[in-house]
C-alpha cells in the first residue's frame, strides 16, 4: 500500500471512529428534561428525610411502591414554601390539580420484565446505592435520554456506549443482571424474572 | 493541481480505499452493535403486539384446568390480567411444579387460533342457530355427551340433562386408563384408585414417562428429587422398560430396553420368575408364556429377565406402572401383591363412578356433545351430527357445529381429584379473566335449553357444603388447617376460592381386593405414544416455543399430523 493510500485508509478510520463515539451517541438519544427540578441532598437536609425507605417505601405485601405518591408530596407542599419556579410548577400544576408528577423513569423495564425490589432489597440484602449509586444524594436530577429506535431509556444501556469498564449499577439490561447474580452466586431460571 | 507527476485528483480508488478504512474503523466503534441490539429490541416492541396494561399487581392461586391434574398455580395479575403463572408449592400433588404448557397457559387466550365465534361448517353462524339444531337433535334422537374431566360440576351438569335423553360418555388419559384393569377384577371403579408412589420403594415403569409429564408432573419429579436424584443407592427405584432411550430412561436408575411394543411378554416374562423362584408372597396366575418366548419377544436374554426380577423383588414395596391400559402389566402387580397394598394401587374413594369410555363406536345417537375438556384429536366413532365445544381451533376435526367456549381461567369450575391421585382431593378455579368474546361453556348452553338445570356455581357451593359436613380430611394452602376447625361452609368457600386444596384421608390399602385367577389374554401392546400424544394440547402458548415447540420428543400438533 502506497503512503498515499494508508493515509486515505487512516483518514477513513478516523472518520468512522468520530462519527462512532462522539456523533452516533448524540444522535441516537434524545435529552428530555424532568418535568421538576428535584434535589435529593436538599430534601435529606432540610426535612430530615436520613433514608431512602422514608419516600420509596416498600408496601405491606412486599411490592415496591415506586416514585412516592403525590400525598407525600402535598405533605410540605400543598401550598408553595419556596419562591424557584420548580417549586410554583410542583403547587400549580401536579398537587393543587390532584394528579400526579409524570417523572420520567431511568430504570423502566420492558412488560415481560418482572423485577422485585423487595427480593432484592429484603432477601438479597442489597443497598439502594448498590444500583442507583449515589444518586440519593444528589443535588438535581439528570437528563433522561431515550433512545430512539428502542425507546428505552440510557440508563438500560448504561452511559458508556462501549459498555466496558462500566460500574456495577451503571447499566441494567438482562445481562447486567444476569452478571451480577454470578457475582452472588444466586441462580434464577428463565421464569424468575421474565413472564 | 499536479506535484512531480503526481495528481491530488480523488480517484474511485481512493473512494474505495476511504470506505473501507470507513468500514474497518466503524467495527471498533459501538454503531453496528448498538444498532443491532436496538433494532432487536424494536422489533419486540411492535405496536401490535399485546403489551399487559399497566396497574396494580396481585397473586392469586388457583388450580391449572388445561389437564384433569388441576395443578396449583399463583397467577401473577397486572390491572386485572393474567400475565404470569408459577407452581404453588403448597399444592399437595403438583408441590410448585408445571409443565411447559401451564407455565405459558395465560397466553393461549390470545392465541391466534382462539375460537370467538360460532362455526357451522367452517362458516360463521350464531349461538341462537346452534341452539335451535341442538334442540331439534334432541326432540329426534338420543344424545350422547363426552367429557373429558369427569366428576366435576359441569359434568353433574351433563348427567343431569342427559336424564332420559341420551348417555354420559368420558375420554380418559392413558394414565387413568392404565388403571382399568382392576377395576374389572376388583369391582371398584378405576376413576376411584390411584398409584401410592410416595411408599413404593421400586418402580417399573412400562413405558409411562414418569419425569416427563406423567400425571401431575410435579408429583413425581418431586419424590424423585427428594429420594433417588444424584443418590448412588437410592431410597426409590425406579427402572424403565422402553424401547427408546427417552428422558425417563436417561435418568432411571435401570434403563430395560426392549423391542418396541413387548412390554406385555416382558411382564408376563417377570412374573413367570417371581412365581416359580418364589420371590413374592402374594399369589397369582402363572402366565402362559415361557420365560424363554418372553426373551425372545422382548430381544432380552432369559437371565437378565431373570435379573430384573430379582431387583424388582429385593426392595419391596414395588409397584408397576403401564403407559396405557394393559391388562398384563396389571397383572404382574397382582403376582407382585401390589394391588391394594402400600406403595402400589390403592383405593382412594368410598364413593367412585365407573364411566363408559368414548372410545367405544356410539350407536343410534342423534347428536353428539363434546365438551371443550376433550382432547382435540379426540374423534368420535359416529354419524351423528357433532357439537363441538373447544377454546381453541386445533385444525382438522370432526366437528359440525363448533362453539366457542371460555378459555383458561375464564370460567368458574371445580377440581375434583387427579386421576393417578392416592387421596381424594378437591379445589375450585374460580374464573379470574373476562372471556374477550361471547363465548358459553357446555353447561351455559344447556342451561340455556333446560331452565331446570342447576348452575355450576350452585354445584359448587352444595359439594363445599357436603365437604363441610364430613368434617374430615385437611385444608392446605400455606398451612393445614383439619377441616373440623374450619368454621363455617362460608369460611371453607372462601378459603377454596383463594386456592386452597381439600384433601381427605387416605383409606386403608386392604380396602382394594382384586381376584385375578387367569393370566389375562395376550393383547398387542400399542406403540409407546409421546408424551404430548398423551394429553395434547389443541395450541401452544409463545411461552412454550423453547421448552415445548423445538423439542423432537414434544412436536406441537400440527407437526405430529402432517
Amino acid at each position: 500500500m502506497t503512503a498515499r493510500n494508508t493515509f486515505i485508509f487512516a483518514f477513513g478510520v478516523t472518520v468512522a471512529l468520530v462519527l462512532g463515539w462522539i456523533a452516533f451517541p448524540r444522535a441516537l438519544y434524545v435529552r428530555h428534561n424532568q418535568p421538576l427540578e428535584f434535589r435529593h441532598k436538599t430534601h435529606a437536609e432540610k426535612s430530615g428525610v436520613a433514608d431512602c425507605n422514608e419516600c420509596h417505601a416498600l408496601r405491606e405485601d412486599g411490592a415496591y411502591a415506586g416514585i412516592p405518591p403525590m400525598e407525600k408530596c402535598a405533605g410540605c407542599h400543598s401550598e408553595r414554601i419556596g419562591e424557584s419556579k420548580a417549586e410554583a410548577t410542583l403547587v400549580n400544576d401536579y398537587i393543587k390539580p390532584g394528579h400526579g408528577t409524570p417523572w420520567l423513569v431511568y430504570l423502566k423495564q420492558p412488560a415481560n420484565v418482572w423485577f422485585s425490589h423487595a427480593i432484592h432489597v429484603k432477601r438479597g440484602g442489597l443497598a439502594c446505592s448498590e444500583c442507583h449509586s449515589t444518586y440519593g444524594e444528589s443535588d438535581g436530577v439528570k437528563v433522561y435520554e431515550v433512545n430512539r429506535i428502542s425507546g428505552y431509556s440510557r440508563d438500560i444501556w448504561g452511559h458508556s456506549m462501549s459498555r466496558l469498564r462500566r460500574a456495577p449499577h451503571e447499566g441494567m439490561k438482562m445481562s447486567d443482571c444476569e452478571d451480577c447474580h454470578h457475582r452472588h452466586n444466586v441462580e434464577v431460571g428463565c421464569l424468575g424474572c421474565h413472564e | 493541481m499536479k506535484v512531480e507527476g503526481r495528481s491530488m485528483k480523488l480517484t474511485r480508488r481512493d473512494l474505495l480505499v476511504w470506505s473501507a478504512g470507513a468500514a474497518a474503523g466503524l467495527m471498533v466503534t459501538p454503531v453496528p452493535w448498538k444498532l443491532l441490539d436496538d433494532t432487536s429490541i424494536w422489533s419486540q416492541n411492535w405496536p401490535w403486539i399485546p403489551q399487559p396494561s399497566r396497574g396494580p399487581v396481585e397473586v392469586q392461586q388457583s388450580s391449572c384446568t388445561l389437564c384433569p391434574n388441576g395443578c396449583g398455580i399463583r397467577v401473577r395479575m397486572a390491572a386485572g390480567w393474567p400475565v404470569g403463572i408459577a407452581g404453588l408449592n403448597s399444592h399437595p400433588t403438583s408441590r410448585g411444579a408445571l409443565c411447559p404448557l401451564g407455565f405459558g397457559a395465560h397466553q393461549l387466550n390470545w392465541h391466534p387460533q382462539r375460537l370467538r365465534t360460532v362455526q357451522h361448517y367452517s362458516s360463521t353462524s350464531s349461538w341462537g342457530d346452534a341452539r335451535t339444531a341442538f334442540v331439534k337433535a334432541c326432540s329426534e334422537g338420543p344424545v350422547v355427551i363426552i367429557d373429558g374431566y369427569p366428576g366435576r360440576a359441569s359434568s353433574s351438569v351433563f348427567e343431569t340433562f342427559l336424564q332420559g335423553r341420551g348417555s354420559y360418555r368420558v375420554v380418559q388419559s392413558s394414565e387413568a386408563r392404565a388403571l382399568a384393569p382392576y377395576e374389572a377384577w376388583s369391582g371398584v371403579p378405576a376413576s376411584g384408585l390411584g398409584y401410592d408412589l410416595e411408599n413404593a420403594q421400586t418402580i417399573v415403569s412400562f413405558g409411562a414417562p414418569l419425569l416427563d409429564g406423567w400425571a401431575s408432573p410435579g408429583r413425581f419429579t418431586r419424590l424423585w428429587a427428594e429420594r433417588a436424584a444424584g443418590m448412588s443407592e437410592p431410597q426409590l427405584r425406579l427402572v424403565q422398560v422402553e424401547s427408546s432411550l427417552s428422558r425417563t430412561a436417561a435418568r432411571a436408575w435401570q434403563w430395560v430396553p426392549v423391542q418396541p411394543g413387548t412390554e406385555t411378554a416382558l411382564a408376563a416374562g417377570v412374573a413367570r420368575v417371581l412365581l416359580e423362584e418364589r420371590l413374592v408372597s402374594a399369589r397369582g396366575p402363572m402366565p402362559p408364556l415361557t420365560l424363554t418366548g418372553a426373551a425372545a419377544q422382548t430381544g432380552l436374554t432369559t437371565d437378565s429377565i431373570r435379573d430384573l426380577a430379582r431387583t424388582i423383588a429385593a426392595r419391596t414395596p414395588a409397584v408397576a406402572i403401564a403407559a396405557d391400559d394393559n391388562p398384563a402389566i396389571a397383572a404382574l402387580n397382582i403376582v407382585l401383591g401390589a394391588a391394594g397394598a402400600r406403595g402400589g394401587i390403592v383405593k382412594r374413594s368410598k364413593l367412585s363412578t365407573s364411566y363408559v369410555s368414548a372410545a367405544a363406536p356410539i350407536p343410534a345417537a342423534r347428536a353428539v356433545l363434546i365438551d371443550s375438556t376433550v382432547p382435540w384429536d379426540f374423534v368420535p366413532q359416529t354419524d351423528a351430527e357433532v357439537f363441538r365445544f373447544a377454546a381453541w381451533d386445533g385444525g382438522a376435526g370432526k366437528a359440525d357445529w363448533l362453539l366457542p367456549a371460555p378459555g383458561f381461567l375464564e370460567e368458574l369450575t371445580d377440581v375434583p381429584t387427579a386421576p393417578t391421585s392416592a387421596i381424594e382431593t378437591y379445589a375450585v378455579a374460580p374464573g379470574v379473566v373476562k372471556a374477550s368474546s361471547e363465548v358459553q361453556s357446555p353447561a351455559q348452553f344447556l342451561a340455556s335449553i333446560d331452565s331446570t338445570l342447576t348452575t355450576t356455581e350452585k354445584i359448587v357451593h352444595d359439594r363445599c357444603a357436603q365437604l363441610f359436613r364430613g368434617r374430615t380430611g385437611i385444608l392446605q394452602s400455606q398451612e393445614r388447617t383439619p377441616l373440623a376447625q374450619v368454621a363455617s361452609v362460608q369460611k371453607l368457600e372462601e378459603q377454596l376460592w383463594k386456592g386452597a386444596v381439600w384433601v381427605g384421608e387416605a383409606l386403608r390399602p386392604e380396602s382394594l381386593r382384586c381376584e385375578l385367577k387367569e393370566w389375562p389374554a395376550a393383547t398387542p401392546s400399542s406403540p409407546p405414544g409421546s408424551w404430548s400424544s398423551m394429553w395434547p394440547a389443541p395450541v401452544l402458548p409463545p411461552l412454550a416455543t423453547k421448552l415445548y415447540q423445538e423439542s423432537t420428543l414434544r412436536q406441537p400438533p400440527e407437526r405430529r399430523k402432517a
